[in-house]
């Protein structure tokens, strides 16, 4: 697949040469611009998707899907066209070649600010995340099992969920894996072969008593062997988890809304990073007027934080070696003890905003084009203890995880339901309350951030990112003693 | 029929007979086939114009009382046989469930819809696309130059579908679907708004007014610049209809949704014909509204489905069923409710779902409010199963004396969606139509507002 990518670029590009009126050099930057045709990518994308749900007894949903296609994008005097096809064929390449170039013309008639690709390092060879490469492959761990024997699997972890307690009224276990093949070529020097696994799981309880439901969940995904998934999280202990966490919450009261000191779990620290902090410093949002636009080298948080996003964190499920632009994966520093060092970047941002790109472009099927995106988004851990961190409280909450949503917007200010939350009063925990929710400024609760724990846990691989098409990602970081409103009744 | 159409079902009812001869009991194969334009704006800037061909089968089989699914968007000889081998696989592996059956087809035969397949739609190019979204964005600016759309999209679909199955279903049908989003705030020096959106959808390109988008949006924005904190109180809240969408909508379909009773997970479980809601609202799901976002001739099993009253006068009607739902309350058929696409199992939900308006005019709502907030739109948690709601208030307007004051900042609704629900106090005469939902102003009364 790789060699047909490469010829049809090739022959495009040669094709090309010479004529039409987008002649040029629309890459700017990029040195290795192909004359006539610009910048041309094309991205083979095949996914092969299993899910099974097992529902209150009943297997709900066990499918198989594959998606294949090719994605072309074309950069003609500086404006962008994209075509998707499930037409890999030769001819089926050409067509989307010919209407790529076709729609970046139209488009360049019409576009305000030309578009400039930064120069970055291409990725260049095999890559493979959670999937053993093929020389390893005889020396790997136990063999993956077989769709079959997944749905017992999960059908037997449902069936413990729901025999929990008599109080479990509903139970919902989902498993869910992408196997991807990618090929990644472009005339900027990208040809990369990728082979990727992400998978995760979902537990939902639901408890009944009286007429009250109330909810508990578990949740966790890598990039990783089906292994990998089970060492992650101990299913049992995550349907212990869930079941105990509903059950409790129909015997727990509501919170008094106000400002209060409060620890965060390694979740929800995930959740501050990526959703509210992360999205504002995408370079797309920034330029268009996010919260953090020309503050670089200023300092927006307390000295203790530290925040990262780093697509090379092996198993992470944000793991991503190389984007879909074809640029290679690294770590991006966004606030360096307090101080905003770094926004996330594709090409076009980064040459814009005199960046590097550190493969933050990426797309979730070949139908999609790649847009900024975050990858595992991460507070680095500090020296604090948790002990001591939840000793220091008079009056406040120790809260975990996320709940059933949140937002947050370009303004930094966020709303995210907690998942399970306790009391602390005089420095120890008390009792659980629930239909918790937490708000505030982003900026401003990182900077009222007066201890971070020394532990480090991913803990949001199991959902997906949505900004116009979903991603996954992961987040996380250490505990962290902060202050924010929470609501309640 | 036209040629597509024939051609899609012929297909169908190919690999339904190889299906059969390869021991399936029953299958049933739906085919999908989607042209889509998109031209997208960010930064009040047009960013890149997309074109995607696409074509999928979806291929459900049952096997000794044991379903199995699998799809595909390769469409060649080699890859539908292994689709169709994945799902038989997949039904081997299931445990057996005597409700998992495919549906006879009912009494009448679907027939073709008015106004969803809008012939404007074959011939619209990607640059009438990216028109559309330069007016939206003309209107936007020349509204107030405060006015960013932060993104904006203007898109067009070609969409053929088809369904055939070993119990006789078959049927076939063009729609176009034309959608207009746009997402934006307006800055001021230091001062930033909320964000708001403004969007439409219809089968009917004439529906969708790019111009009028773009006005409501910047209107909407600019007066939620120089936003003030409020206290809190306990009063009355109207929800825009977006509001009402973002808050209301998910947790009527969830609660109506069979597939949440049987799994425990909607309080109306049990409770037809008992009264849910205030006396004042009518819930109403009509596939056959013309030109609808939503409608549709036949549903994911190829049922037809008719006008279905869920909530009259407050009282539950009727919950949502698909074939398995049905059965598992021994009704003998659907009404129509399965929806999804080639890619997955059919699931449970609406097709165009209003809440029926009331007699009061907006103006006249608002000037009967001592005090209150109307709420643009919210965002925000909303749990389906308890109805708990809490979450932040996007562009809201703090109402004084029975005026429009000022808008607020930092303000948080919470409560109880199902409480609410039985504490509407009016409905308005004005019907705002997002997508495939039309829902008026609802203005409800004890509504917890946190401030500051």
């Amino acid at each position: 697949m790789l060699d047909l990518l490469k010829r049809a670029v090739d022959e495009f590009v040669q094709a090309g040469t010479g004529a039409g009126p987008d002649t040029g050099g629309a890459t700017g930057l990029t040195g290795a611009g192909p004359g006539a045709a610009g910048y041309v990518e094309i991205r083979y994308h095949r996914r092969l998707q299993t899910v099974i749900n097992v529902r209150n007894g009943i297997l709900k949903r066990a499918e198989q899907r594959t998606l294949a296609g090719a994605a072309v994008r074309c950069l003609v005097d500086g404006s962008w066209g994209f075509i998707s096809t499930s037409d890999v064929s030769e001819e089926g390449l050409r067509r989307a070649l010919a209407e790529a170039r076709a729609a970046a013309r139209l488009a360049a008639a019409l576009r305000q600010e030309k578009v400039i690709l930064a120069p970055a390092p291409m990725g260049k060879g095999e890559f493979f995340s959670g999937v053993p490469a093929p020389a390893a492959a005889g020396a790997a761990g136990p063999a993956e099992p077989s769709l079959d024997q997944k749905i017992r699997y999960f059908m037997q972890a449902e069936e413990k969920l729901r025999k929990f307690s008599s109080l479990i009224a509903g139970s919902n276990v989902q498993y869910t894996e992408y196997r991807d093949t990618k090929f990644i070529v472009n005339t900027d020097g990208a040809a990369a072969h990728l082979e990727d696994c992400k998978r995760s799981v979902h537990i939902l309880a639901t408890a009944l008593r009286e007429g009250e439901r109330e909810t508990g969940q578990s949740n966790w995904g890598v990039t990783g062997a089906w292994e990998d998934l089970l060492a992650k999280q101990d299913v049992d202990q995550a349907i212990a988890h869930a079941a105990d966490l509903a059950i409790k919450k129909l015997d727990a009261g509501h919170p008094k809304g106000g400002v209060y000191t409060v620890v965060l779990d390694p979740g929800l620290v995930g959740v501050l990073a990526h959703e509210a902090i992360g999205h504002t410093v995408e370079a797309d949002f920034v330029l268009s007027g996010s919260v953090v636009k020309g503050k670089i080298g200023q300092k927006v948080a307390s000295d203790l934080v530290t925040l990262v996003d780093d697509g090379t964190v092996a198993g992470a499920a944000g793991e991503v070696l190389v984007d879909d632009e074809g640029v290679q994966g690294r770590r991006t520093v966004i606030i360096e003890n307090g101080v905003l060092k770094s926004y996330l970047h594709n090409r076009e941002s980064a040459h814009l905003l005199g960046a590097e790109p550190h493969g933050n472009a990426r797309a979730f099927t070949y139908r999609d084009e790649p847009i900024i995106r975050m990858t595992n988004t991460f507070i680095l851990p500090g020296e604090d203890r948790l002990e001591d961190m939840l000793a220091g409280i008079q009056d406040g909450y120790y809260l975990k995880d996320l709940g059933q949503g949140g937002q947050a917007d370009a303004t930094a200010e966020f709303m995210f339901s907690v998942a399970e939350a306790y009391r602390i009063k005089d420095g120890q925990i008390g009792e659980m309350v629930k239909g918790v929710t937490i708000s505030g400024q982003a900026f401003d609760v990182l900077q009222s951030v007066d201890a971070v724990s020394g532990e480090l846990e991913f803990k949001m691989g199991a959902g997906h990112c949505g900004k116009w098409q979903p991603a996954k990602v992961d987040g996380g970081g250490p505990h962290i003693r902060c202050r924010v409103t929470v609501g309640g009744r | 029929m036209t040629e597509d159409m024939q051609k899609a079902l012929d297909l169908c009812e190919s690999w339904v007979e190889k299906g059969r001869r390869r021991g399936a009991d029953a299958i049933e194969v739906y085919f999908r086939k989607v042209r889509a334009l998109d031209a997208r704006f960010e930064k009040n800037d047009l960013q890149v114009p997309k074109g995607d061909d696409y074509q999928g089968v979806g291929i459900r089989v049952v096997r000794n009382g044991r379903l199995g699914f699998s799809a595909t968007n390769v469409l060649d000889e080699q890859s539908l046989q292994e689709t169709l081998q994945a799902a038989l696989e997949i039904a081997a592996a299931s445990p057996a469930d005597p409700n998992l059956m495919l549906p006879e087809p009912g009494p009448a035969a679907p027939t073709p819809v008015e106004g969803i397949s809008d012939p404007s739609g074959a011939s619209l190019t990607l640059e009438d696309a990216i028109r559309k979204g330069q007016a939206f964005l003309q209107a936007a600016r020349d509204f107030d130059g405060r006015v960013t759309l932060d993104s904006l999209s203007f898109a067009a679909e070609v969409e053929t579908r088809a369904i055939a199955s070993s119990t006789g279903i078959r049927a076939a049908e063009n729609r176009t679907l034309f959608q207009c989003a746009g997402m934006g705030f307006a800055r001021d020096g230091e001062d930033v708004s909320s964000f708001d959106m403004a969007m439409a959808a219809s089968c009917r390109l004439a529906d969708v007014r790019p111009e009028e988008l773009g006005r409501d949006l910047a209107q909407r924005v600019v007066r939620s610049l120089g936003a003030r904190t409020v206290p809190s109180f306990v009063g009355t809240v109207v929800l825009h209809p977006l509001a009402a969408v973002d808050l209301v909508v998910g947790t009527l379909e969830h609660a109506a949704s069979a597939e949440s009773t049987q799994n425990e997970m909607s309080p109306w479980k049990g409770k037809l014909g008992q009264t849910v809601a205030s006396t004042l609202l009518t819930v109403v799901d009509d596939p056959r509204i013309p030109g609808g976002a939503g409608s549709t001739a036949f549903d994911r099993e190829g049922m037809v489905p008719a006008r279905l009253e869920i909530l009259r006068g407050g009282v539950l009607q009727s919950f949502l069923h698909n074939t398995y739902t049905a059965r598992k309350e021994g009704l003998r058929a659907s009404n129509g409710r399965a929806v999804g696409t080639d890619q997955g199992t059919p699931g449970v939900g609406v097709h165009n779902l209003s809440i029926e308006p009331g007699d009061v005019p907006l103006e006249a709502m608002i000037r009967g409010i001592r005090r209150g907030l109307i709420v643009n739109r919210y965002s925000g948690s909303a749990d389906p199963v308890s109805g708990d709601f809490s979450g932040v208030v996007k562009g809201g307007i703090y109402v004084d004396n029975g005026a429009a004051a000022y808008p607020v900042k930092e303000v948080m609704i919470a409560g109880n969606i199902y409480q609410l629900l039985r504490q509407v106090a009016a409905l308005s005469a004005e019907v705002g139509v997002y997508g495939s939902y039309r829902i008026p102003y609802i203005q409800l009364e004890d509504v917890t507002v946190t401030g500051k």
